[in-house]
């Protein structure tokens, strides 16, 4: 199993590289002010958050689970900052609170799933209303956008000459930082394995329930940092901040080769894949497309991405495509010996 | 009483605890009612509770479909779209031929929406997508293909036949048109699911797809029948849609879908499929739909609905998962003691 | 092996890029004419068209490029990646009204820094943010004029509630300011604020919106609207409840979209600007930027096309700000003569 992952896996990221480069030579061709060095450099700056939320949801898809609370545990986080920093509070101290109420929404999710072993769809659906509705509770339909260019400049600023965004840096040092987390880790190592079989997981020792818990903070709190530097970009904190992202969060996520019912999936996958939502998506809007326009072909592409994993694994596995429908994840984890497994064992 | 509940049959237990979730929900109703109605204004007034009807009808009937899809363990995050899209069409149709009967403009969004939810069964069946990824991938595409159509414009009401707009505001026999409306698809999807098979194979295919194809149902064909319904009904209620807020920009319906899902999860439908009933549905919408009039009505910050609607939901699947557990643990107890244990069983 | 495949892919992608960077540089831009970016709240609203409609007309006269395009919903930070946008492709001034005058503002002067002049119309920025502000009326005589329509349709007696759009629109709050200071005034002493509620400039908003206000305040006489939008489906939304004639409505409203409330009793007086007018000026007061004929200092004066001349003032307390006019006011005698 994980042989053939890791065959599918780097022909999906070689896959995601050529992409890009012809997803460039498109937009190439829509607009002449494409390949500018300016341009090129500040393609994925407006994406950085939805970026650092993919990362974030990358581990709880791993772990086979879904988390599609994350915009809205950002709009939270942000309204309590902006808030608590209108109050009067030092900025960062105030960002660091937004962070630990990101990590608390997380976790409230982390145990609702990990602990009372509730279906994640169903427990972030309803977090992803409760949350939002936090947020508009918090800051109704006002926007705070005082904040100071010492903090803004981390999601909107620029160096050498107006030109290299500092989101840029900082999602690239998200990504090298949670990447060798999930790919040099025992800790990483636990969430493929559970993700692949959560009761031989179990039986083999790692603390599965302590994990599932901990998958969903780290997305929380990715989605709390997300959020900073979303203010810093949009130069605002309102209540409906990224309420639209979770489409190009998730297509980030699936496009990056991560396995939708989880055991697979690459940090460098996903960070190219957000590369080429954020090349298409720059693309189209120098294009002066709108940005409906550019929704229906992410969601193209998503369904695309998915289509294309489901093939490429069933050619790998030879005669008739694998049955990869979801386990299900009640009142026990059963035990599957491979993909082929037909029965499904449920009261 | 526990030895009572102890010799029902499986099935008994089951329906049971179906009846225990709606009486819960007319419960909660009669407190909610109580509680609102000695602190709001005009609470208990006829006129208040026509908005009520009225508001709460478009709901159900996109609920009615989502139902049918939660049965079989997927679930449709596209309704909203498709409202907003075939709402759009059913203005559009009217705007450009004033003289057509509304019935036609309803048959056109109801085919619009059969097309769009075809689609949806498609993905989910045949491609073998997950259904959150598919229908939120259709979100996301439904919506950007209704930007194209209305082209940056919107339809006002001005350019709408006054045989359409009345509608909304016609109150047969003090029941508001769009209420009786949601009334007559209510019962014509209970009595689907109940009497017509291969509605019922919904239920079968929601608890467990691999039996069910194992006893010869055809599970791809159901889910793609179950998708065609809720795009279907989500067309009509684009039709309903429009007649109730003429005024349609691209946005229209926008977040939909979490409103319709509240209705279903609170209604008792579990996410998990198998198992729910239209009525806890139109129940749970009218609970959802109370509450939020009365927030209204105390001149409540509104926001508070919002963060309402999304605890409701948590706690709802909360309480059903747990009472689903228990339910499930007396289930196998009770057939580990009925039956000789077989070791070639596949279950349990 | 895998791992190495990895890194090695991505090393090399990485150096690749780096290598193309390092050879890029800036594009090159000739100026035959400007290009000006008019970017509006949001592009599915009637009104905003309109201005889009004048500017171009003005582009055309003036030799200047003048490209529409905005985000679809109303939203101060779905304007940002549009200001971006149009500074990475080039254009010379972009003329602005948005909802949300705070939220744009560091995109704004990150432009400016880049040379790309900044104009507001309609919806005002921050005022650092901007060179001028082209206003379509004077903000004190469209509150007044609000609260006189609404005090004669209800004989100056009774409760009214304001329908609002975005709770942080500049114009929105402006308006409203001088509305409550209009109610100040002893002849409206028997009416009574009784709520600001907020549409958004969504339809369907603002038809919930209404009718909430009309469940919760049932002794409701009156709804002042200064948003097309709001205005519009208040007024349908009355109209289905059959409340028209109880509640009466005023604000501000295009004639072709209230024609038909207006003849059915939903409102008697109400007001707008040529929307088109406004655009075109707008645009004109952007070209004035760039030739450097306007700066921003007050008492400079400039003709804009067949609309004539104006000077740059300071108006309510805000400034530099050019002014359209005095608002047009709709009755059921006039409306039929106008067509937008």
């Amino acid at each position: 199993m994980k042989a053939l992952a890791g065959r599918v896996l780097v022909r999906w990221e070689t896959l995601l590289v050529l992409a890009i480069i012809a997803v460039g030579i498109w937009s190439a061709t829509l607009s002449p002010f494409f390949l500018t060095r300016a341009n090129l450099l500040d393609l994925v700056t407006p994406y950085v958050f939805v970026g650092l939320m993919a990362f974030g949801l990358t581990f709880v898809v791993i772990t086979g689970e879904i988390d599609i609370s994350i915009c809205s545990t950002l709009a939270a986080s942000i309204v309590c900052f902006a808030q608590i920093f209108a109050a009067g509070v030092n900025v960062w101290a105030a960002a660091l609170i937004g962070l630990c109420i990101a990590g608390g929404l997380g976790l409230v999710n982390g145990l609702l799933v990990g602990v009372l072993n509730l279906p994640s769809l169903a427990v972030t659906l309803g977090t992803l209303a409760a949350y939002s509705g936090l947020a508009f509770v918090v800051l109704s339909g006002e926007g705070v956008a005082t904040f100071p260019e010492s903090f803004t400049k981390y999601g909107g600023g620029y160096l050498a000459g107006n030109e290299l965004p500092i989101a840029l840096l900082v999602m690239l040092a998200f990504a090298l930082g949670l990447g060798i987390v999930l790919h040099g880790t025992r800790f990483g190592r636990y969430l493929y394995a559970i993700g692949s079989n959560r009761e031989a997981a179990r039986l083999s020792g790692i603390p599965v329930t302590r994990v599932r818990v901990t998958v969903f903070v780290i997305s929380g709190l990715m989605a709390g940092i997300a959020g900073l530097v979303y203010v810093g970009y949009f130069g605002s904190a309102r209540a409906d901040a990224a309420s639209t992202s979770l489409l190009d969060v998730v297509t980030a996520v699936v496009l990056g080769g991560v396995g939708i019912f989880g055991g697979t999936g690459s940090m460098p996958g996903v960070l190219l894949a957000l590369i080429l939502v954020a090349e298409v998506r720059s693309g189209m809007q120098l294009a002066n497309l709108s940005g409906q326009l550019q929704n229906i072909v992410i969601g193209v592409l998503l369904l695309v991405a998915i289509v294309a994993g489901n093939l490429i694994s069933a050619a790998r596995a030879g005669s008739r495509p694998a049955k990869l429908h979801r386990r299900r994840k009640g009142v026990r984890a059963n035990a599957r010996a491979d993909t082929q497994v037909i029965a499904d064992s449920n009261p | 009483m526990i030895a009572h509940v102890r010799a029902m049959k499986p099935q008994e237990l089951a329906a049971a605890a179906f009846r225990l979730r709606e009486i819960g929900i007319v419960l909660a109703l009669f407190v909610v009612i109580v509680f609102f109605g000695s602190r709001a204004t005009n609470f208990l007034s006829v006129s208040n509770w026509q908005d009520i009807a009225q508001n709460v009808s478009i709901v159900v009937v996109v609920a009615v479909g989502e139902t049918m899809v939660v049965l079989t363990r997927n679930i449709d995050l596209s309704v909203g779209s498709i409202v907003g899209l075939c709402g759009y069409l059913t203005a559009a149709t009217l705007a450009h031929h004033p003289g057509l009967p509304i019935e036609v403009a309803a048959l056109v969004a109801v085919a619009a929406g059969l097309g769009l939810g075809l689609v949806n069964g498609f993905l989910v069946a045949v491609a073998r997508i997950p259904a959150i990824i598919a229908t939120l991938a259709t979100l996301a595409i439904y919506r950007g293909i209704d930007a194209e159509i209305t082209g940056g414009k919107n339809i006002t009401a001005s350019q709408l036949p006054d045989h359409f707009l009345s509608l909304a505001g016609s109150k047969p026999l003090g029941f508001p048109a769009l209420a009786w409306i949601a009334l007559g698809v209510s019962i014509l999807g209970a009595a689907t699911l109940r009497f017509v098979p291969w509605a019922r194979d919904f239920y079968a295919v929601g608890s467990n797809p691999d039996a069910a194809r194992f006893a010869g149902i055809p599970a791809g064909r159901r889910i793609i029948i179950a998708f065609a319904l809720s795009g279907s009904l989500a067309g009509l209620g684009g039709f309903l849609f429009a007649s109730r807020f003429p005024t349609l920009d691209s946005g229209a319906a926008n977040g939909f879908e979490l409103t319709v899902i509240t209705a279903v999860v609170i209604g008792g439908v579990n996410v998990f499929g198998g198992s729910g009933s239209i009525l806890g549905v139109v129940l749970g919408a009218v609970l959802v739909a109370t509450i939020a009039d009365g927030f209204t009505l105390m001149r409540l910050d509104e926001f508070w609905k919002i963060f309402f609607n999304g605890f409701a939901i948590v706690a709802a699947v909360t309480i059903d998962a747990l009472v689903t557990r228990r339910l499930q643990e007396a289930l196998r107890r009770r057939r580990a003691a009925l039956l000789v244990p077989p070791a070639a069983e596949a279950k349990a | 092996m895998r791992k190495r495949t990895l890194v090695v892919l991505i090393g090399s992608a990485v150096v690749a890029a780096a290598a193309v960077m390092a050879t890029l540089g800036t594009a090159g831009t000739t100026k035959t004419h400007y290009k000006i970016f008019l970017l509006p709240k949001a592009t599915g609203i009637p009104v905003f068209t309109q201005n889009g409609n004048g500017a171009k007309k003005a582009g055309k006269e003036l030799g200047d490029l003048v490209t529409y395009n905005g985000p679809t919903t109303v939203s101060g930070s779905a304007q940002v990646p549009f200001i971006n946008n149009a500074v990475r492709q080039g254009y010379n001034a972009i003329v602005i009204s948005t909802p949300d005058a705070n939220a744009v503002a560091p995109a704004l002067k990150r432009a400016a820094a880049r040379g790309v002049k900044i104009i507001s119309y309609d919806g005002d920025t921050a005022r650092d943010a901007r060179t001028i502000f082209v206003a379509p009326s004077t903000n004190s005589l469209i509150g007044q004029y609000e609260v006189q329509w609404m005090g004669a349709q209800i004989k100056y007696k009774g409760q009214i509630a304001i329908l609002s759009a975005n709770a942080t629109s500049a114009n929105q709050n402006t308006w409203i300011t001088f509305m409550k200071q209009e109610l100040r005034k002893p002849k409206y002493k028997d009416m009574e604020l009784v709520k600001i509620a907020y549409g958004n400039d969504d339809p369907t908003i603002s038809a919930q919106q209404t009718q909430a206000l009309l469940q919760s305040y049932p002794n409701l006489k009156g709804i002042i609207s200064p948003t097309t939008v709001g205005i519009q489906a208040a007024a349908q939304e009355l109209k289905q409840e059959g409340k028209c004639g109880k509640v009466q409505l005023t604000g501000l409203g295009l004639p072709n979209d209230m024609r038909k409330y207006v003849k059915a009793g939903c409102t008697t007086k109400f007001g707008l600007w040529n929307e088109s007018n406004l655009g075109y000026l707008a645009a004109y007061v952007a070209h004035n930027v760039l030739d450097g004929k306007l700066n921003g200092s007050l008492g400079q004066s400039f003709k804009a096309g067949t609309l004539g001349s104006f000077k740059v003032a300071k108006v309510d307390g805000n400034s530099p700000v050019v002014v359209l006019g005095p608002p047009l006011v709709f009755t059921p005698q006039n409306i039929d003569k106008y067509h937008f």
